[in-house]
Order: C-alpha cells, then structure tokens, then sequence
C-alpha cells in the first residue's frame, strides 16, 4: 500500500463526483421539465430548423412523432432560436460556501452548484447558450457544455469569500448569481452596476444555511470563517443574536435595493429547503427576465 | 487513628485541604469556560460587535457544586476514612487465639472467621506475633505475622468432636516460652477440662473471651420405639418455646439423595429437650442415611443412620413340607407375601438358621421340637430374638403346654380348639374386638370382613389378661404374648394361612407382622457386644457434619467405639466390620449439652463485631465518576456534545464492563459457527506446536482426499482446545499423544466423555509403533494410560478382520500410517455377537467404535502442504508410496464408520435380500 493515494485514484475520485452531481441536476430538471413541456410558444422565437436522427441521449419526449410516424426512423425536430439568448452563471466557490451546520445537511456550495448545473440543463435543452462569467468558460450550447459546467464547478477555490467574477459580460445576456453575499457588499455592487451598465439583467440567488438564519449559539465562542482568515471572539454570544440577526436582515435589505436599482430580481434559499421549489423559483425568474 | 463522628482518618490533617474549597469555587467562578470554536461564515456580519458585559457566562452553580464535591471526595478519600474503626486497647506482645473448633460452633463460623481476620487485621497493625490454637485439634503454638496467618484462615475449620486432649493442649501451651495474651473464641459448650485451660492461659497473660450467644441444638441418635421413629432434639440453654424441622435424608429408589421426610420438633418453653416421633413405611426406613436439623450446620444437629434401620431377618419355619403343589395352602405362602417387601427371609432347618442370628424366627403350625432345637431357640429368645408361632391342627392335637406352661408358649392351651361357624357347630365365624390400648396393634383398623372360624383356645391363667395382644369379638384370646429374658414369644391362635381364619387374607395382618417385627428391631450395641471386634472409619464426619472419605484412619477397637469419646483417634462417621456397619455419632444417647459458663473474672464478648470498613476507595471511586460527568456536562455546556453523544458516552461507560463477556460470546458463536457449517474434521492441540501443525497438516491431507474422492467434503479442520471448546460439532477427534502433553481439567474430561456417550469418535495415535507395541512399553503409551482413565471406554480389542472399518469404503486388512503396525484396537464385540452365515464378517456392533486406539502416526501419513505435496517420507520408494494410499484409504474409511456407522455391516442381509428378490 502507498500511504498517498496514487494518481489514477485520485483521479478517479475527481471524476466520480461529476456523474452525481450531474445526475442529481438531470434529475432536478426533469421534474420542472415535466409541467413546463418546452418553450414551444409564440413570440418566442424559436422555428422550425431541421428534422435530425435521434440519436442516443435524446430524451424520448423530443422525438416528434408526426414526422417518426411516416417512416421507420425516429427524428427529432430542432428549433433554432432567431435571437440567441446568452445566459451567464456565477456559482460562488468561495471558501464559505463549503459550509453546513449539520451533516444531514448539505453545504451551501452543494446546494448551489445543484441548482445551477439544473437550471443549466432546463436553459440548454430550451435552446439556450450557457456558460460562465468572466473568460473561463463562455456561453456555448449543446449537451457539452454541461458536462463543462459541471467540471468547473469541481473547483474549489481557496478564497474565503469570492468576489462576483463580472468581466467579460455579453451586453443584454442574461446572468444568474448564487452565492451566500456574506462576503465584501462592495464588489457585488460593483458587478451589478457593471451588469446593468451592460444590459444585463438577472438573478440573484443568496444561498444560505438555517444556523445563519437563526444564530443558536451561546457562551464563550469564537467564531471562524471557514478559510479562516476572519475570526470574532465573544464571551456571550447569546447577547449578539439580535445584533447579528439586525445585520443580516440590513444586508438583506441592501440586496434588496440593489436589485431594484438594477432591475435583478433576488431570490432567498435555505439548505434544509427543497431544492426543487428554488429550481422552479429560478426558472420562472430567468423566463420572466427573459420576456 | 483519629476518630471524627464515628470515622477514624489515617492522614487527618489532609482534611485542612477542605478549607482550600471556598477559595476554590471563588478562583472557579471567576475564570470562563474556555471558549468554543466555531466555523461560521457570518463571522462577516459580526466583525466589530462588542459584548455588552465583559463578564462571561459563569459556570452554572451546579456544575461548579458537582466539581467542589468531587474535589472534597478526593480530600477525604485521601485522608484515609475508615468506618467502625477499632481502637487498640490492649498493648503488644505475642497474642495467642484460641478456638474451641468443635462442631458446636460450626454453624456460625464464618462469624469467627471473620472476628479472627479482624483480630488478624489489629494484631498486624500492632505488628504483634500471633498464634492459632485450636484445641480440638492441639498443636505447639508458632507464633508468626499476622499477614501469615491471614493467608491461613481459610483452612481452619472446625472438627466434629469437643476438646479432649486436654493433656495435650496443655503441653502445648507449656511449649511456649514467654507470656502472651489470648483471646479465646468460645463455641458455647462446656466440655472436661476447659478450666484447666483457662488456668494455664490466665498464668501467661490477660484473657478475653469471644463466645457468642446462640443457642446450640444438638441432635441425638433415633431410635425406634411403638413402632416409629424417635427423634430427640437437645439445646444448650432454655428459653422461649421454640419450634425446629428435622430433616430425613435418604436414597431414592434410584439411588439419588433426596429428603425423604420432615417432620417439625417443639421445645417447650423452658425445656431444652424437644422429642418427635415419625412414622415411615418399612421400605422408606430402610433407606434413610441420616437426620439433621434444618438451618443448622454441623456435626452434632445431624445423626446418621446405620444398621439399626435396615430389614430385618425373618427365618420360616413349617411342618408339613411333604405337600407339594399346593402352595395356596402352604402356611408359610401368606406369610412370605406379607413379610416379602420389607424383611429378609430365610429358609431351611431350625437349627442351620439359628447360628445365623435372625431377628425373628417364625414357627407355623410346628408343635414339638427337639431338646437340642429347644434348648438352642431359648437361648437364642433369651438373647433378645423373638419367636412368632401360629397354631394349626398339629398343635391343636398336640399336648404342648397343655398342663403346664411351655417355656415356648405364651399361654397353655386347652386340647383340641374349636371350630366356630361350621356346618356341624353352632354360632357364626367370630370378628376381631378392638385392640386395646396396651396392645402393640393399637390403632390398627380392622377390617369388617375379617372372620375367625377356627382356634386354639387359651387355658385361662392368672397370667392370661396381661398377654392378650388380641383377641376375639367374644373375649377369646387370638393372638398372646410373654416376654423371656431379653426377647419375646408371640403365639397367633390361628394358622398362617387361610384355613382357620380370612384374617392372612387382609391387609390388617400385614400390619400386625410389621408392627411386632418393628418391636424386635437391633438395639443399640454395648460395650460388651462389641468385644473383640475392630471397626474401619469408612466415612467420618468434619465439624460442618460434611460426610467424607476415612482415608487412612486405622480401625478401632469395638468397646471403644461404643463408649470412648470421640476426637482425633475415633471420629464420628461410619464404621464397618464384616458386614456390620455401625454410625458413631457426635452426640451419643446419654449426652446432654451443657453451656459453658465462665467465671466472673473473665471477660466475655459476643461475636457481633462490627468491621472495619475503609471508605478511602469508594470516596476516590466517587470522585472519579463526578469527573467523568464534570468532563461530560462541561462538553454538553460548551454545545461540542450533542444529546446523541452524551448518552453514547454514558452507554458506553456503563457498557465498558461488559463487552469482555460479550466478546467471548461471540467468539463461541463464531467457532460454533465455524465448525458447524460445514464437516469439519478436529484434532485435539497438545500444546506441542510441531505436532500440531503436523495434525493440522494431516487432517487437511485427509481432507482433500475425502473431497476427491468420496461425496464427503470436509472443510478446513480446526485444532480444538479441550478446556475451552464445544466438542459436539464434530463427528472425529485425532488425538495424537506426547508424553508432555497437559493432563485435561475435569471439566475437560466431562465433555470428552458426553462426546464419546452421545456418539463421537476419537482416534488415539500414539505414534510410537515402529518402536513399541500396544500398551504401556513407551512414554507415548504410560501417556495415553493417563490420559484415557478417566474416559468412558468400553472394552477393546484388536481390530478383528471382519470389522465394519474394513469395508466402509475400501476393502482394507492393514491399516498403515507411517509405521505399519497391526496393533490397532477398537471396541470389543459383545460375546454374543455371530458369525454371519455363509458370509465373511459378522453383525457387529450396532453402532460406531468411540474410539480407535493405535500407533501408525496416521496424520503423519496424510500430512500435505498447501500444495497437496507430502510433507513426511514413508518407507522408501513405491512400497512407501503404496503404504501412504493405505493410510489415506483408512482414513477415507474411518471417516466413513463415523458418519455412516454401521451401515455397511448390513451388507450381512445381503444374501437374505437377493434370495427374497428371487435372484
């Protein structure tokens, strides 16, 4: 036995975190899938481009079946957006995300990554381009391009709190935030005034776990970040639950007011809530952008 | 020692430190709970906020409370803390304990074991020599350190005799040069002698008396009268009416000890004596081994029964033996039936018989005997036999005892009898008159159906009223008796059997026989009956009133055993001489129990000590525990423990005592597992790790060739540890044998044993037949001898050529291992086992050979490494080859026997069967 684990293990190890993540978004974007059944509506842009093979991968509900029915072949009938929507993502992977009270509950960087690999399949198998903010991985389509969103999310970064990454923003594409906003207010003021200086409107998802909501500590604490790079000590931290709570709430509110200076809409989540009712939230809210 | 409040201190200064706990529950309160770390990304929203209080959260009031307790535990337990604590009073010097040691305080001597090991405990303490005498037993007192004694004290017990070589003890106390004290534990019972002692203990130094205040009970030998058993209960001092149960130990029909009656004894307030009589049938009585009192421990509440009890000898005596065939009418047939069941009969001439001493000769219908018979038999009734005649024709024409008094005869007769109810007389058949209350068959119902039809009529005597036993409805005597010298003669005016009367038919003449037969029952022997005899201890009782072997102890001399007192050279037990068997109890008939009774001067003390209890451990212990929970509610406070794992730890801390045995348990039920999943051959580890391995080896070897070859497919084979393995898993044992190999425990030999009984095989290899023969010609052999005595085998013999282990597989004549020996053995066959018709093997046991004895070295033979290749030589070349298949196809055979048993031995029906097929 090696006492480190060898390359091809670890590699291993890297690779197999893709595939459940990938199949848990698969699966959170089915359900929502289920009720919506496409984007085939008016005004919306999207024609008649070609009738293609299915192929394998192509979920069974795509095959049209008028056009199946005249022949021994199944084909699937691909709209081609006229205008083609770029929607750009930014998932937190600061330091502070990889956090959770209880083991039953997964981190926020978890949750966040889920609802964002999700909301990426739903936008991709609508047609949409996806990528990321800034250079790294710019909006393309196609079922590949999960498969790279899903790798980038892989990376952890060391930051205790990241900044929002705003460079490199097409004008008038559509960005969706997730992060805890725990972090510098200053920088996320900066990228939406940057955003909206751009045209670009979107959502803002703040991800947060139920003990930051509640703050149930008591007694002689000190408080860490997870990096460790902030820490607060206290001999009574009952005392400061009200003032914390009266913060949070501020920063809330500054959010808040932000998103109506910008026109973003900012969206609430909790770790021990479902994920799929933020999915549905966060699909109305970029289908709304959108209209 | 320093005493606060009842509780000595060892180190009482230590207590100061409890002054230190006010100071320390301030320093406790002032200093915080050291903080906890906590991750939290809010840490963000927090930055710059300031406590209000510069005062943390104190330590809750109870846990500070639970610290402070713990601490004063520690203090305190430090301090040495011992409960009832024993001032020394009485300086140093040498201390002498005397004990009494003799059943008397056997009951409560774990009382005075304990009161000793205080004694011990102070004397060490003091660091005074100390001295054990017990004057039962009297030795030269040695004085030693206590802690020697200490480790002594179990062995002392208590003997089943009182003091009485006084002589003794005093030569022993002169031995001792110097003064010392005594304290002499009393048992309570005066004994010859015991001032004398005292006299000689007070010349060396003070005296202290130990007795305690018990009442001692003691239980004198039973004896029969009326008919029933007499039980004398003694106690040492009156007082309150008191009621004790005494129990009848005895055998069971199938031999087991049970208790076979009880029957409760009350003392009268104010009477130390308490009397009972028991009423047993005759069989149950002859079984009885001995009596003690209920709740009581010791030699002198128990009597042992011997030959007193047992059945009685009952010679039969008849004229008219011509007559053969009609037993009916035999006189002796009623009889014999009703004397049967409880009494020993004897046959033949009067005169063969009475050399033999019977307890009762029986004369039917037998008018005249000879002046030699005469004269032999009256000797013999004067000597305290009894005579019992019935009349009959004979005597009734006889002129026996007509004019004049038989000395045989109870009453004289008048000639001729009569005959009542007839068809040629008048009157009917006369019943029975109520027995009176002189009478030994007081009591006795009569049945309405009895009839007397016929009799010989007593002469009426001035003598006549006084013998009358019985007698008719009408006054008429039926059954007289007289007493001479020591014994009786007992006349029934009827016949024994049911010519003259229907009284032989009912059960009320069974009753009457054993009533008079329990009457003539064997005193109890004196002196002189004993003379020129000698006794053999062949069990003899402890001071507990434990029966145990004699061992060694010589025999003693006859008078000596009826009158001597009891102690070292004649203790009681069981004696036997020839076939005689006498019980020499503690307490005899005549013995009273004396209290003993101290002079004034004499300080006397109960036994009711109380102990020295040192509570430093158990206050050290307790502040331990308060830590562990101080360690755990700080946990829980400071929010790192969640309720799960205090409870987890609590589990834990309660469960840590006994996963041991839990573990244990699984172990078993691993192995049991193991063993039983699959055939698994065993073999028995010798500790000699190469033999071991090469009976691991070999099993395996076997194995393999078993699964290769025939459907029996044996996993791995496992070393079985015999102290401490289940055995009934599996169906062979290999035992190989070495000389150094440990002798099994005989827990070990208790299994082996229900192994072989309930069908296991064990295959003995002593390995050693290249150079020695069967038997006990090598170490291996003398091993296998020592090894094998206490298992249950039967009879052996060498393998006979048509044994079933010839053919369960293979067809074999030799079974070879290593070494080619012929000389295996295995159960022998019953002498009545056949051979088979027309075939060459018989019908032999029906069932499997436990064990198979032999010296080849088989596993040797089988023994493979992993890669099936043998790993020991045989012989050399081919030849060797050929002798290793041998002994695997004995082992495939062997294999076979155990798990197929006889099954091929039926092969002897085999010409049976093809002849029914009509082949």
């Amino acid at each position: 036995m090696t006492p480190t684990p060898t390359l091809r293990e670890r590699s291993e190890s890297e690779a197999s975190r893709l595939p459940p993540l990938l199949a848990r978004a698969e699966h959170l974007a089915g359900t929502v899938l289920l009720g919506e059944h496409g984007r085939r509506r008016a005004g919306l842009g999207d024609d008649f481009w070609q009738y293609r093979p299915a192929q394998i991968g192509d979920s069974k509900r795509l095959i049209d079946h008028r056009r199946s029915a005249r022949g021994d072949m199944q084909f699937v009938r691909e709209r081609e957006w006229q205008i083609a929507q770029s929607v750009m993502l930014w998932v937190d992977q600061g330091a502070s995300m990889r956090f959770a009270s209880d083991d039953a509950l997964p981190t926020k960087a978890d949750r966040a990554r889920l609802l964002a690999l999700a909301i990426a399949i739903l936008l991709v198998r609508g047609g949409e381009r996806i990528g990321l903010t800034g250079t790294s991985l710019p909006p393309r389509r196609g079922n590949p391009q999960i498969l790279r969103l899903a790798e980038s999310f892989a990376i952890d970064s060391d930051a205790d709190y990241a900044p929002p990454e705003h460079r490199a923003m097409i004008p008038h594409a559509r960005a969706l935030f997730l992060s805890d906003f725990l972090g510098d207010m200053a920088e996320v003021t900066t990228a939406l005034t940057k955003a909206a200086d751009r045209g670009v409107r979107g959502v803002l998802l703040q991800v947060l776990d139920p003990s930051e909501e509640l703050f149930p500590f008591r007694g002689r604490t000190i408080f860490q970040s997870v990096g460790g790079s902030v820490s607060h000590e206290t001999l009574k931290a009952g005392d400061l639950r009200d003032r914390y709570l009266q913060r949070l709430a501020a920063r809330k509110d500054e959010l808040t007011q932000l998103c109506r200076a910008t026109g973003w809409r900012l969206g609430l989540h909790h770790t021990n809530d479902s994920a799929q009712s933020a999915l549905l939230w966060l699909y109305r809210a970029l289908d709304r952008g959108a209209r | 020692m320093t005493v606060l409040a009842g509780i000595g201190f060892n180190a009482p200064w230590l207590l100061l430190g409890l002054l230190a706990l006010p100071i320390l529950w301030l320093i406790l309160r002032a200093v915080p709970p050291a903080p906890a770390r906590r991750l939290f990304p809010g840490v963000t929203l927090l930055l710059g906020l300031k406590d209000d209080e510069s005062v943390s959260d104190r330590t809750p009031w109870w846990l500070l409370l639970l610290r402070m307790l713990a601490v004063a535990a520690v203090i305190v337990g430090l301090a040495g803390p011992v409960l009832n604590p024993r001032q020394d009073k009485d300086g140093s010097g040498p201390l002498l304990i005397v004990l009494d040691a003799s059943w008397a305080g056997a009951t409560r001597w774990p009382d005075k074991v304990e009161l000793i090991a205080s004694q011990l405990a102070q004397a060490g303490r003091a660091g005074r020599p100390v001295a054990v005498l017990r004057l039962t037993a009297p030795e030269a007192p040695v004085f030693q350190a206590a802690d020697v004694w200490r480790s002594r004290l179990a062995g002392l017990t208590p003997e089943a005799w009182q003091p009485a070589q006084i002589g003794d003890v005093l030569a022993a106390l002169d031995s001792v040069e110097g003064g010392f004290d005594s304290h002499w534990l009393g048992d309570g019972l005066d004994y010859d002698g015991r001032d004398r002692v005292l006299e000689a203990l007070e010349a060396r130094g003070a005296v202290q008396v130990f007795q305690g205040a018990s009442v001692i009970l003691g239980l004198s030998p039973a004896r029969f009268d009326q008919g029933a058993l007499q039980l004398t209960v003694q106690r040492s001092a009156t007082g309150p009416a008191r009621e004790v149960t005494l129990l009848v130990h005895g055998r069971d029909p199938a031999g087991t000890a049970r208790i076979l009656a009880s029957v409760p004894a009350r003392f009268d307030a104010g009477s130390d004596i308490a009397t009972t009589a028991l009423s047993l049938p005759a069989e149950l009585r002859g079984r009885i081994t001995r009596f003690d009192i209920q709740g009581q421990r010791s030699a002198g509440a128990m009597s042992l029964a011997d030959d007193s009890l047992r059945r009685r000898e009952v010679a039969l005596i008849a004229g008219r033996e011509d007559r053969e065939g009609l037993q009916l009418l035999s006189p002796l047939h009623y009889l014999r039936q009703a004397l049967v069941p409880t009494a020993e009969l004897l046959d033949g001439a009067l005169a063969d018989l009475l050399p033999a001493n019977p307890d009762v000769v029986v004369l039917a219908d037998i008018a005249t005997l000879s002046s030699a018979e005469e004269a032999a038999l009256t000797e013999w009734i004067e000597a305290g036999g009894m005579l019992l005649r019935f009349a009959g024709p004979r005597l009734a024409a006889s002129d026996v005892s007509r004019s004049e008094e038989h000395p045989l005869m109870p009453v004289r007769l008048r000639s001729g009898g009569r005959s009542v109810g007839g068809a040629m007389s008048w009157g009917e058949p006369k019943t029975l008159a109520p027995f009176p209350e002189t009478s030994p068959f007081n009591g006795l119902t009569i049945p309405s159906d009895v009839r007397v039809t016929a009799q010989v009529m007593a002469q009426p005597d001035p003598t006549l009223a006084d013998r009358v036993i019985a007698a008719l409805g009408d006054g008429t005597p039926l059954v007289t008796r007289k007493a001479l010298g020591q014994g009786q003669v007992v006349l029934f005016h009827i016949t024994a059997n049911a010519e003259w009367s229907t009284l032989p038919l009912s059960g009320l003449f069974v009753e009457m026989l054993e009533r008079l037969a329990v009457s003539s029952s064997a005193k109890p022997p004196e002196a002189a009956d004993l003379q020129g005899t000698t006794w053999t201890p062949v069990q003899v009782l402890n001071g507990f009133g434990d029966l145990h072997d004699a061992g060694t102890l010589p025999g003693v001399d006859g008078p000596a055993l009826a009158e001597a007192p009891a102690g070292p050279d004649l203790q009681p037990g069981i004696y036997d001489s020839g076939k005689r068997r006498l019980a020499r109890n503690v307490l005899g008939a005549d013995d009273r129990l004396v209290a003993a009774d101290w002079p004034a001067h004499v300080s006397v003390q109960g036994l009711g000590i109380r102990l020295e209890v040192p509570l430093g451990g158990g206050l050290l212990s307790l502040a331990l525990v308060l830590l562990v929970l101080d360690v755990v509610a700080s946990l829980a406070l400071s929010g790192r423990l969640g309720m799960g794992g205090a409870v987890l730890i609590l589990a834990l801390l309660i469960a840590q005592p006994m996963t041991g045995r839990a573990q244990q348990t699984q172990a078993d039920t691993d192995f049991a597992i193991t063993a039983t999943s699959e055939l698994v051959l065993a073999h028995v580890l010798t500790g000699n790790a190469q033999l071991d391995d090469i009976a691991q080896a070999g099993l395996l070897g076997l194995a393999d060739t078993l699964f290769f070859r025939t459907s029996v497919e044996p996993s791995t084979p496992i070393g079985v540890d015999l102290e401490r393995d289940e055995l009934a898993f599996f169906p062979l044992l290999y035992w190989p044998i070495t000389p150094d190999q440990p002798q099994p425990s005989a827990a070990a030999y208790a299994r082996l044993n229900t192994y072989l009984r309930s069908g296991g095989m064990i295959l003995f290899d002593t390995r050693d037949s290249d150079i020695a023969r069967f038997g006990a010609a090598s170490p291996n052999g003398r091993k296998l001898q020592q090894l094998a005595a206490p298992l249950d085998i039967p009879p052996l013999e060498p393998l006979p050529k048509d044994h079933v282990l010839t053919r369960t597989f293979y067809l074999l004549q030799d079974f070879p291992g290593r070494h080619n020996s012929h000389d295996v053995w295995v159960e022998a066959a019953p002498p009545d086992a056949e051979l088979a018709e027309g075939m060459p093997f018989r019908n032999l046991n029906d069932g499997v050979t436990p064990v198979v004895i032999g010296g080849n070295d088989w596993a040797g033979a089988w023994a493979t490494d992993r890669n099936g290749r043998p790993l020991l030589p045989i012989g050399r070349g081919f030849a060797g080859e050929r002798q290793r298949e041998l002994a695997y196809r004995f082992g495939v055979n062997l294999v076979m026997h155990v798990l197929t048993g006889n099954y091929k031995s039926d092969q002897v029906h085999v010409p049976a069967l093809l002849d029914r097929l009509g082949q």
